[in-house]
């Protein structure tokens, strides 16, 4: 048996009541890329802060080489070989990217070099890298981490906010690093990421390791199996979802969009949402959809078009003018929508009390009950129910969904609501927008994952370059949304 | 600022930003600050008709001490905190040193004076590490420091008292006419404390602490280290604030309203002079400016023949129509 490169044994982690890791072993060896999967709340952010001297353990062992480690901050883990990207980007908005370098000692030409190897050596170092748009800020972060020359690269979440070309070259990294037979530790929820470039997989499930396996051999069944335990069972079949479309869909269109269009992101957009229906909208990175999403919810101007919504024409001032009349926004970044230190009750009745009182105290008893009608609609795990912020990614999107569903709705937009949440969560969240349409709402979601398109949409539109290039029907097929959103279906406009 | 745009399938590299738009982001509040000053300046010195030496030294030594107390904020501010002692720890030195100088002679004065710093700084780092240990908000940790130094001033020294040398004053305020000990301090203070400081890898640190905590903490800076070191620097500037007007006036005055005035302007100037209050943003030349159109504007108000509250009232006009002004160019800087 080869020795481990990293090794943890009975790993444990308690934030007051709240257990994060119960014991979780863990053996990457060298010349392996190492996934680590588990739900959202399973413990995995727990555990690479853990191996990265962000947060020390209560219980267990971690070990290098066989030999025992204790890290106490960040560069404790860097001088022994572990170079971490996390999911957030670790580089100071207000300083240069050169500063920001010089922070963390790391060696600038060596940056420049990994950078050159990536194809993306025309990054300017005295950029603010407030200034450095995300997908090259990630870049930036992995060059940082391989110019330490680490024998672990740990990379957290790093191709979510990639396009495909980019998270082409990270995979190109791990298999560099897999041929120099130094390891990396990969943590997605792409699966199909996961099968493809990982030698193995260790499962994190309720904080322990459940499962380690050869992901390649067992499909994304086990994965998945493995990653939802019991309730893997109750995950039904796909295609099954949209079989629930009984409802007709109404006549008349619920929200309309006429030649939308705002600054250089958006040019024309035209779109239709009928009760009853959900659309899909598609788009690659930086196609205009969060301006159109602005927009539509009221927290922008349209500088062209206009929209209706129930045939009459609305020019939103503010969100509140589009809430007003039904029109509920559902943004991606979870933590936008909430207010973090807050309970969960209060962040649910939030929007809640525009209606619940009129002049005069909140009525608590009917507060209560709506909260509760939604807590239960959406199994919201209250464990951590007094501070928002400390719920889990997936519990948070839902907390986002329910204040809507306790104040009534008859339009809701999403914005990819299943961006980083564990494929359980990801299935009510699918069939929450299908009973919500069942129930006569208009839905439009914008989506980043293809396949949603099939499994919740009735109609997809896409959007590229600021304009609708396409409308096609939900059983379309993900080649054909891909090339769509990629504008070859016309002519493209750059 | 360009847009992450697809072409095919390729993600293409953002153009650089200009160079301009860097100076500008670097030094454009400070220059506007500069400007600002140089037409309250033009303006003073058309109501005086013999502007001279003597009306320079008025303003630059008249500044001192706020600009002292400014940097000392503005440190603290940019590395995200906020510090609402410093002008009783102002006072707490002033008590101090001019207990101490008294009948003194100029190289005893000078060896005092540096033990004055010791202590205030040594005070300062102390609040630091109460802030960093207790978790306790810095706001309300430096609003009970603010109390306590006012409150051992007072003690120490029992009443308006004290005195020094008068070769003391003449080294840090100048005599009569003579400006340039002055100005001479608030340039050294920048250009030998500041910005080898703002190089160092600690000045990075404190920028990127009040850029942002987290990112700074994964980069490997420390951050409590850090904190309690902002703190520490802003005790010593704040201990020369106090020096500073020993100097000038000669005594120790230990009444506490001029410690709370004087952080409340400490602050002003550092808002005024382009530090941002979230952190992370700003630097130490602009305050100092700002140190001095604050000092200028109620002369000017004066000049006038206003009464001294309305001369209040238009200092606080300006702050806020600057700010406003600065905040509404700077966000129509950022990119579409």
């Amino acid at each position: 048996m080869t020795e481990s490169l990293l090794h943890t044994s009975a790993v444990a982690k308690t934030f007051g009541t709240v257990v994060a890791l119960r014991a979780v072993d863990l053996d990457v060896r060298p010349g392996e890329v190492h996934a680590l999967l588990g739900a959202n709340g399973a413990g995995k952010s727990t555990l690479v802060k853990i191996l990265t001297g962000v947060l020390r353990p209560d219980a267990g062992l971690v070990a290098i080489h066989g030999e025992p480690a204790h890290f106490r901050r960040p560069s404790d883990a860097l001088a022994r070989g572990l170079a971490p990207v996390y999911q957030d980007p670790a580089m100071a908005p207000d300083l240069t990217v050169a500063e920001n370098l010089r922070l963390t000692n790391a060696d600038r030409d060596a940056v420049r070099a990994q950078l050159a190897a990536m194809d993306l050596d025309g990054l300017d170092f005295g950029e603010y890298v407030r200034d450095v748009p995300l997908p090259f800020l990630r870049m930036l972060d992995l060059a940082r981490a391989l110019a330490f020359d680490p024998q672990l690269l740990l990379l957290d979440e790093i191709t979510a906010a990639l396009p495909p070309d980019l998270s082409e070259r990270v995979f190109e990294v791990m298999r560099q690093w897999k041929a120099r037979n130094r390891s990396v530790l990969f943590i997605s929820h792409r699966l199909a990421e996961v099968r493809e470039h990982c030698d193995m997989c260790t499962v994190l499930r309720d904080g322990q390791n459940v499962a380690s396996f050869v992901p390649g051999e067992g499909g994304e069944a086990q994965i998945v199996a493995s990653m939802l335990g019991e309730a893997a069972t109750k995950v039904r079949d796909e295609a099954r979802v949209r079989s629930a479309t009984a409802a007709a869909v109404g006549e008349r269109p619920m929200l309309q969009a006429e030649h939308l269009g705002a600054g250089r992101q958006l040019h024309d957009v035209s779109l239709s949402v009928h009760p009853g229906e959900v659309l899909g909208l598609v788009a690659l990175e930086g196609q205009g959809q969060d301006t159109l999403f602005d927009i539509l919810a009221g927290d922008r101007k349209a500088e062209r078009g206009r929209i209706l919504i129930d045939n009459a024409p609305v020019k939103p001032r503010h969100p509140f003018d589009v809430i007003r009349r039904g029109v509920v926004f559902v943004p991606s970044d979870r933590l936008h929508a909430l207010l973090p230190q807050r309970s969960v009750r209060e962040n649910i009745a939030a929007p809640l009390f525009n209606r619940v009182t009129s002049w005069g105290p909140i009525n608590g008893r009917e507060e209560r009950r709506r909260v509760r009608e939604a807590v239960d609609r959406l199994s919201i795990d209250l464990r951590a129910a007094s501070q928002v912020r400390r719920l889990s990614g997936g519990n948070q999107q839902k907390v986002t969904i329910a204040r809507w569903l306790a104040r009534g709705l008859r339009v809701m937009l999403l914005f990819d609501p299943t961006r980083g949440i564990d494929v359980g969560t990801k299935h009510q969240v699918y069939d929450l927008v299908r009973a919500l349409a069942d129930e006569g709402a208009a839905i439009l979601m914008f989506t980043s994952e293809l396949r949603e398109v099939a499994l919740v949409c009735d109609r997809a539109a896409v959007l590229h370059n600021g304009r609708i290039v396409a409308e096609l029907p939900s059983d379309a097929g993900e080649n054909a949304l891909l090339s769509a959103a990629h504008g070859l279906a016309e002519v493209s406009a750059s | 600022m360009s847009v992450v745009a697809f072409d095919g399938t390729t993600t293409r590299l953002p153009e650089p930003s200009s160079q301009l738009s860097r100076l500008a982001r670097r030094y454009g509040w400070t220059a506007g600050v500069a400007v600002l000053l140089a037409v309250l300046l033009g303006w003073r010195i058309s109501q005086l008709p013999d502007f001279g030496d003597f009306e320079i030294r008025t303003i630059t030594a008249g500044t001192m001490s706020l600009a002292f107390l400014a940097m000392a904020q503005a440190v603290i501010v940019i590395s995200g905190g906020i510090d609402l002692s410093v002008g009783s720890m102002m006072v707490l030195a002033n008590c101090l040193s001019a207990m101490w100088m008294e009948d003194q002679d100029l190289a005893a004065c000078l060896a005092l004076a540096v033990l004055v710093l010791v202590v205030t700084t040594a005070l300062s780092t102390v609040t630091g590490v109460i802030i960093t240990a207790s978790g306790v908000p810095d706001i309300i940790v430096t609003l009970a420091a603010s109390f306590i130094l006012a409150g051992l001033a007072l003690f120490a020294i029992g009443g308006p008292g004290g005195g020094t040398s008068p070769d003391f004053q003449e080294i840090l305020a100048g005599g009569l006419s003579n400006y340039w000990p002055s100005i001479l301090w608030m340039v050294g203070a920048i250009v030998l404390v500041w910005i080898p400081l703002r190089r160092s890898r600690l000045g990075l640190a404190i920028y990127a602490l009040g850029s942002n905590r987290k990112s700074a903490f994964l980069s490997g800076v420390r951050i409590a280290r850090t904190r309690v070191l902002a703190y520490s620097i802003g005790g010593l500037f704040a201990g020369f604030a106090g020096l500073v007007v020993t100097a000038s006036t000669g005594g120790g005055e230990p009444r506490a309203t001029i410690g709370t005035n004087a952080t409340l302007n400490s602050v002003a100037a550092v808002v005024l002079g382009g530090v941002a209050l979230t952190g992370g943003v700003g630097g130490l030349v602009g305050p100092v400016l700002a140190a001095l159109c604050l000092t200028l504007i109620p002369a000017i108000m004066l000049g006038l023949g206003w009464d001294p509250s309305n001369a209040e009232t238009a200092r606080g006009v300006i702050i806020i129509l600057v700010v406003l002004v600065a905040g509404l160019l700077q966000s129509r800087k950022r990119p579409v």
